[in-house]
């Protein structure tokens, strides 16, 4: 589903990404970590067509993203780690808004909605919401363009471990959708818990990809592969 | 997308009572408290003193000085508690070479002291001359008869002309256009709040990866202020209107093109919104935005003769005043209210200010690019 090549991003003389390779299959859930600088930020701002490529290739759905940007930005979502939406908004002013710029079917609009539980809270002002129903809004206006790739930015800072399991169950529900989803944190249980395969970034290097079973102690491979950070 | 864009726009400052209470109420105050506190200063009636006089002097010419004075529209007669000027005639005043004594009991300006004694003057002069005239009489009515030829009176002595087309405004004159302007350009604050806090929290980003580019996002800021400024525009002159006459000042009174003040206000609201995402775009925080945009604020309305007058400053001043949007909107303003402009009257003022918020939306562009670019964007 995602094909990254060689991919270099220099700010100035800084090396964001250095070569940077990974692939995630379609359908999955893919887990991306890195210490705070690793590049994680700067690969998901890549492959939503907020910032360009120095070199190397990146393919989405079979799309160049060097040609295609418009057609991946239709297909993908990303969901900020900041609720990006609006509080002196209600919520369902939000879903309108996002949904009338995105021109989303009803029936999206209606399912995302109803996924994240937001159907009893349309009317309230976003700035009255709890943390975890200001988490759900925010995934769900990421639906509405019913995409299929989510990008996750550390989805769950901030909110309480009740919330943090639903929205987190939700995720995990997108596989049945065929939605895949790059999902980032610094958690490493919820990593875990949720994802199929998993890349560990570092100096903007892939450090290591591999699937996650129950033997994969994430934790101190993580610490270990990153401990020179 | 960008009707939904728009009506966005529209909730997040309607819902915004701080923005909407400096929009219209600061500069609705300011008419009011300036135009009433100024109104004196700009009042174009003739001077007049609260003299009383003491006379000691019984004699004829004594009298007639005192009902001279009294004949006189710039002289108020009134008791000594009630007077800025006591005037006291001595004894024997009229028969001796004995000077008048008056005492200025209230603080005057310089101006004000050299015209009292202008005005006092001339009637003393005229009074001396009379009598001079009187007894030349006695030795040769022909002396006499020259003497008497003699006149004080200005207009038989020079002939006055000036530039009536370079009227002077009065109080609320000046002071609706000017804080029309200045209120248009606060503004800079509940735009540039929405735009960092769009940015600091990633919608920008969001958008943006939602294909919405960013020209459509700043034109889509514009469209609900250039309706705000209207509105702000016209509350402003009916205050000035229908407000200020309360406090026993002068209304404001429309003489000019109605379509002119619409064009006008939508050429200062390009100017305002334009200037107010440069800034937004520009500042690191809402807090910076504020500072900078009501810093800025200020020294465009000091500079553009929002705070003083640009015809009462040095002419170097009325020079550098021509580099400040706010002047060209106020000189606009000042074209239809005193002058009774129309839309071609106003048309270079609707230019600038146009140019003005036009190129500043384009860099305001470039710079998001820019930021874009380098990863300089999210919250």
């Amino acid at each position: 589903m995602i094909k990254v090549v060689d991919v270099v991003k220099k700010y100035g003389d800084f090396i964001a990404l250095n070569h940077l390779c990974f692939k995630v299959k379609k359908g999955s859930i893919f887990g991306l970590l890195g210490v705070n600088g690793a590049g994680k930020s700067t690969i998901l701002s890549i492959l939503n067509g907020l910032s360009d490529i120095d070199s190397g290739d990146i393919k989405v759905d079979g799309l160049d993203i060097k040609t295609n940007i418009k057609k991946i930005k239709e297909i993908s979502s990303i969901i900020p780690q900041n609720l990006a939406f609006y509080e002196k908004l209600s919520v369902k002013e939000n879903l309108d808004f996002f949904a009338k710029i995105q021109n989303a079917k009803k029936e999206n609009y209606d399912k995302a909605i109803e996924i994240n539980g937001l159907k009893d809270v349309l009317n309230q002002s976003a700035n009255s919401l709890s943390g975890g129903q200001k988490r759900r809004l925010n995934i769900a206006i990421g639906l509405l363009n019913s995409p299929k790739i989510i990008y996750f930015d550390e989805p769950t800072v901030g909110i309480d471990p009740k919330s943090r399991n639903e929205i987190l169950e939700s995720i995990k529900s997108y596989k049945d959708f065929g939605i895949t989803v790059v999902y980032t944190s610094h958690y490493m249980n919820e990593v875990a818990m949720i994802c199929d395969e998993v890349a560990i970034i570092s100096h903007g290097k892939l450090v290591m990809q591999e699937s996650i079973d129950k033997s994969t102690n994430l934790e101190r491979e993580f610490l270990e592969l990153t401990k020179d950070v | 997308m960008f009707s939904a864009m728009v009506k966005k726009e529209f909730l997040l400052v309607l819902r915004d009572k701080k923005a909407l209470a400096i929009l219209f109420l600061m500069p609705a105050l300011f008419i009011l408290i300036i135009s009433v506190a100024m109104r004196d200063v700009f009042t174009q009636k003739s001077v007049s003193f609260a003299v009383n006089i003491i006379n000691h002097d019984k004699n004829s010419i004594s009298k007639e000085l005192v009902e001279n004075i009294s004949k006189q529209k710039s002289f108020k007669i009134v008791n000594k508690t009630q007077a800025e000027i006591i005037l006291e005639i001595p004894k024997g005043y009229a028969s001796s070479k004995k000077k008048l004594h008056v005492e200025i009991k209230e603080p005057l300006k310089s101006d004000e002291i050299e015209l009292f004694k202008a005005k006092l003057l001339k009637i003393v002069a005229s009074l001396k001359l009379k009598i001079i005239t009187n007894r030349l009489m006695e030795f040769s009515s022909e002396a006499g008869s020259a003497v008497a030829s003699v006149s004080l009176d200005s207009s038989k002595l020079f002939d006055l002309s000036y530039n009536k087309k370079k009227d002077i405004p009065n109080s609320t004159q000046q002071s609706v256009p000017s804080w029309i302007v200045f209120g248009m350009f606060f503004m800079i604050t509940p735009i540039s709040t929405v735009f960092i806090n769009e940015r600091r929290q990633n919608t920008l980003l969001r958008l943006n990866s939602m294909s919405v580019s960013w020209t459509y996002m700043v034109i889509s800021k514009i469209i609900p202020y250039l309706l705000i400024a209207q509105i702000q525009a016209w509350v402003m002159i009916w205050v000035g209107m229908f407000m200020v006459p309360l406090f026993d000042t002068p209304a404001l009174s429309l003489n000019g093109s109605i379509f002119a003040i619409i064009t006008l206000s939508f050429a200062l609201s390009i100017c305002a919104t334009g200037l107010a995402v440069l800034i937004a775009v520009s500042s690191s925080s809402s807090e910076q935005a504020s500072t900078i945009g009501g810093i800025l604020s200020i020294l465009l309305g000091a500079i553009g003769g929002v705070m003083v007058p640009k015809f009462i400053m040095p002419h170097f001043m009325q020079t550098l005043a021509n580099i400040s949007p706010m002047s060209w909107g106020l000189d606009g303003f000042l074209e239809i209210f005193l002058k009774g402009g129309g839309v071609i009257s106003i048309l270079k003022e609707f230019v600038y200010l146009s140019l003005f918020g036009v190129v500043a939306m384009i860099i305001s562009v470039m710079i998001l690019n820019i930021k874009m670019k380098k990863g300089l964007l999210g919250g």
